[in-house]
C-alpha cells in the first residue's frame, strides 16, 4: 500500500504540474489584452466531477472503518505503557493470524505505538495519550520479529523508544 | 487610502507603515535562510554526514518549526497589510506594535530554546512543556510560552485593526464577505478579491489565535501549578486547531499578492465572481473544521470528528484547485505576461500551493493516515506548499516591491536562482514523500543506517534550494536596505 500511495500522489502531482505547464506554454500568445477565457462551464464540471469524486473516495475509503476495534473471544489483547523514553508491553509473544488489540496508555506525555515489519514498514500505529487508552488492532500474517517505534516526539530520547515483539506460529 | 504604486517603479511609501512592511521583508529573509540552514543540519545529521548532539538536534528542530511557522505568519500578515490599505483606512501605528510583539516574542523564543535548552517542538504538546525528562526546566518552558504568547498578541492587536477597518468602510462583515452578491446576486458595493480575503481571514485566524492563546496560558499556569490541568486530548484538540489554521493563514494572506500583482502583468482585474465569494466564505468553515485530520490516530476521538476530518480535508482542495489556481491559469492563458521574477515566483506559489495539496489530501484519508502519520511524508507535503508556495508568494511580493525594471526580469542570476531554488525545493520534497513512503519517521534526531541514502539526497536538495533562495534575495535584500535608508 506504501508504494501505492506514493504512485497515485506522483502521478496526481505530475499531472496538476502538466496543467500548469500547458496554461504557461499559451501565456505569451496573446497581445496582453486578451480577456480570459469564459470557462464557467468547465469550472462547473469540474467542480461537479471533484464532488462525485470526493463522495466515491469517500465512502469507498471509510467502509470499512479503518479505525475499528477488533472485538471477540479470539482476540489477542495486549497492554502497551509508553514513559519516557521505553516501552512496557504485557505480552511480547504474539499468535499469527490471531487479531490482536493493543491497548495503549503512557505515564506522562504523548507517545506513538508503532510496529514495523521486518521490511521496516509501518504497519500499524496509534497515539498514547496522558489519561486515555486508545485501542488499535492488527492480524499479524507472518511470523517474526517486528519493531516498535515511537512516532509521536516525547522529548530528547524520543528516537531511541524502541522495543520489540515477536509473532509465532501456532 | 493609499493607491497602487505604478509598475516598473520602486513601490513608493504607500501604505500605513511602509517602512514596518519592508523591515518585516528584510526579517523574513534572515529568518528564512536561518531556519534553512536548520533545516538542513537537521537532515544532514539525519544523514550522518554530520554528528550533532540529539539534544541540539531537537533544539533545531524546535527552533526550526516555530521560526517558520512565524515567519510564515509575519510575511504574510505583512502582505496582507500592504494590499489592504489600498482599499481601507488602516492605521500604521498596529503594524509596528505588531512588529514589535513578534521580534521581542522571537527573541524570547530563541533564549528559551538556545539558552534555556527548550525542545519541546513547536507544538508545545501538553504536557510535554512539563515534562521534559530532566532535560530543561520550568523556566526554559515558560519563557518560549511566553514568546509565543507575545507573538500570538500581536496578531490579534493586527487582526483586531483590519478587521476594525473593514467594518469602517463596508459596514459590517456580512457585506466585506459579499453575502448580497453571494445570496441574490447583486451587491452595490463590492468588495475587492483583497477585502474579501481579509475579511475571511480575520475570522478564522482570530478565532485560531484566541483558541492558541488559551491553551498556551493554560499550559502557562500548569507548569507553575502542576494541579491546574487540562485535559491532554482538549490540549491536543486545542493546539492543532490553532496550528493548523495558523499556518493555513500565514498562505492565505500571501495569496492577496496574487490577486494584485498577478493583474498588473494580464492587465485583467481579479474578478469577484459568486463562485469566488463562495470559495472564500466556504473557506471561512473549511480551515477550521479540517484541523481533526491531525488526530487519526487517537482513537479516543469521536468517529464523525474522524470522518468529518477526512471528508473536509478533500473538500479543502476544491476551492484551491477549482477556483484559485484555475482562475490564475485562465487569467494567464495567452495574457502575453511579462515574465520576471516576481511573476514567476508568484505563479510558482500557487503552483506549489496545488501540487502539494495532493500529498495532504491523500495522507487527509484515514486508512492512509494508518500507515503515513508522523513519516517523512508529512514535511513532504507541507514542504511543498510552504517552501514552493508560501515562500514562493513571499519571495515573489518582495521582488516586486523592490523591482527596478531590468534587475527583476527573469535573466541571468535572477533566472539561476529561480530554478536552482525550484528544482532543489522540488527535489527536497519529493524526497521525504520517498522516505514517507518508506516509512521513514519524522523528528528522529538519528537514523538508521538503511535510511541515510536518502537523508543525504534530501540534503543536497536542501542545499540547492538554500542556493537557490540565497542567489534570490542577495539583490532584493540590498534594494530593501536601500529604499528604506531612502
Amino acid at each position: 500500500m506504501h508504494q501505492t500511495v506514493l504512485f497515485t500522489s506522483l502521478v496526481l502531482m505530475m499531472a496538476v504540474a502538466a496543467i500548469f505547464l500547458f496554461s504557461l506554454s499559451r501565456s505569451g500568445a496573446g497581445d496582453g489584452s486578451k480577456k480570459a477565457p469564459k470557462l464557467g462551464a468547465l469550472r462547473f464540471v469540474l467542480f461537479i466531477g471533484a464532488l462525485v469524486l470526493g463522495a466515491a473516495v469517500s465512502i469507498g475509503s471509510l467502509r470499512p472503518w479503518p479505525r475499528a476495534v477488533a472485538a471477540g473471544a479470539d482476540v489477542v489483547s495486549v497492554k502497551v505503557t509508553g514513559s519516557q523514553w521505553s516501552w512496557e508491553i504485557d505480552r511480547k509473544t504474539i499468535p499469527v493470524g490471531k487479531p490482536v488489540t493493543f491497548n495503549i496508555a503512557t505515564t506522562d506525555v504523548s507517545h506513538g505505538f508503532a510496529v514495523y515489519d521486518a521490511g521496516d514498514q509501518l504497519l500499524v500505529q496509534s497515539q498514547a495519550m496522558p489519561g486515555y487508552i486508545n485501542r488499535v488492532s492488527y492480524t499479524f500474517r507472518t511470523a517474526g520479529k517486528y519493531r516498535i517505534f515511537c512516532m509521536e516526539y516525547c522529548g530528547v530520547a524520543h528516537h531511541d523508544m524502541t522495543d520489540e515483539i515477536l509473532v509465532v506460529a501456532q | 487610502m493609499a493607491q497602487a504604486n505604478a509598475p516598473g517603479t520602486i513601490s513608493a511609501p504607500s501604505c500605513p507603515a511602509d517602512g514596518a512592511v519592508k523591515l518585516t521583508m528584510l526579517l523574513t529573509v534572515a529568518v528564512l535562510l536561518l531556519m534553512m540552514a536548520f533545516g538542513l543540519t537537521m537532515r544532514m545529521a539525519q544523514g550522518a554526514l554530520i554528528q550533532i548532539d540529539p539534544t541540539i538536534f531537537y533544539r533545531l528542530m524546535t527552533a526550526h518549526g516555530i521560526g517558520m511557522v512565524g515567519i510564515a505568519g509575519m510575511s504574510g500578515s505583512a502582505i496582507m497589510w500592504y494590499f489592504l490599505s489600498r482599499h481601507v483606512s488602516l492605521a500604521g501605528w498596529v503594524f509596528w506594535i505588531h512588529l514589535g510583539l513578534f521580534v521581542v516574542g522571537v527573541v524570547a523564543i530563541l533564549g528559551s530554546i538556545f539558552i534555556g535548552g527548550y525542545a519541546g517542538a513547536w507544538t508545545f504538546l501538553f504536557p510535554l512543556p512539563a515534562i521534559s525528562g530532566g532535560v530543561w526546566d520550568v523556566g526554559a518552558a515558560a519563557t518560549y510560552l511566553i514568546g509565543v504568547i507575545l507573538v500570538g498578541v500581536g496578531f490579534l492587536v493586527y487582526l483586531v485593526e483590519v478587521g476594525r477597518a473593514v467594518i469602517e468602510r463596508y459596514g459590517n462583515f456580512a457585506n466585506a464577505l459579499g453575502w448580497p452578491l453571494l445570496f441574490s446576486g447583486k451587491q452595490d458595493d463590492v468588495p475587492p478579491p483583497t477585502v474579501i480575503a481579509a475579511a475571511a481571514i480575520v475570522v478564522f485566524n482570530g478565532i485560531s489565535t484566541v483558541v492558541g492563546a488559551a491553551v498556551l496560558i493554560i499550559s502557562l499556569i500548569n507548569l507553575y501549578l502542576p494541579s491546574f490541568t487540562l485535559d491532554a486530548l482538549l490540549a491536543k484538540n486545542m493546539i492543532y486547531f490553532f496550528g493548523h489554521v495558523f499556518i493555513n493563514a500565514s498562505i492565505y494572506m500571501a495569496v492577496i499578492a496574487v490577486y494584485e500583482i498577478v493583474p498588473e502583468y494580464t492587465q485583467q482585474q481579479w474578478k469577484v465572481s459568486r463562485s469566488f465569494v463562495a470559495s472564500w466564505n466556504a473557506v471561512v468553515f473549511l480551515v477550521m473544521a479540517v484541523y481533526t485530520h491531525h488526530l487519526f490516530q487517537d482513537g479516543v476521538m469521536p468517529a464523525w470528528a474522524l470522518v468529518m476530518g477526512q471528508i473536509i480535508s478533500y473538500a479543502s482542495g476544491i476551492p484551491l484547485l477549482v477556483i484559485t489556481t484555475f482562475s490564475l491559469l485562465t487569467y494567464l492563458y495567452r495574457s502575453g505576461i511579462r515574465w520576471d521574477l516576481a511573476s514567476a515566483l508568484l505563479v510558482t506559489g500557487i503552483f506549489g500551493w496545488s501540487i502539494g495539496a495532493v500529498p495532504a489530501i491523500i495522507d487527509g484519508m484515514i486508512s492512509v493516515n494508518n500507515i503515513m502519520h508522523n513519516t517523512q511524508w508529512v514535511p513532504g507535503h507541507f514542504h511543498l506548499y510552504l517552501l514552493l508556495g508560501q515562500v514562493a508568494l513571499t519571495l515573489g511580493f518582495s521582488a516586486w516591491l523592490t523591482r527596478t525594471g531590468v534587475h527583476a526580469s527573469l535573466s541571468g542570476w535572477n533566472a539561476r536562482g529561480f530554478t536552482i531554488y525550484l528544482l532543489g525545493g522540488m527535489g527536497f520534497a519529493i524526497v521525504f514523500l520517498v522516505s514517507g513512503a518508506s516509512s521513514i519517521p519524522r523528528r528522529w534526531a538519528t537514523h538508521l543506517p538503511e535510511w541515510h541514502l536518502q537523508d543525504q539526497v534530501g540534503s543536497l536538495f536542501a542545499l540547492a534550494a538554500i542556493l537557490g533562495v540565497g542567489i534570490i534575495v542577495l539583490p532584493i535584500t540590498k534594494r530593501l536596505v536601500l529604499s528604506m535608508r531612502g
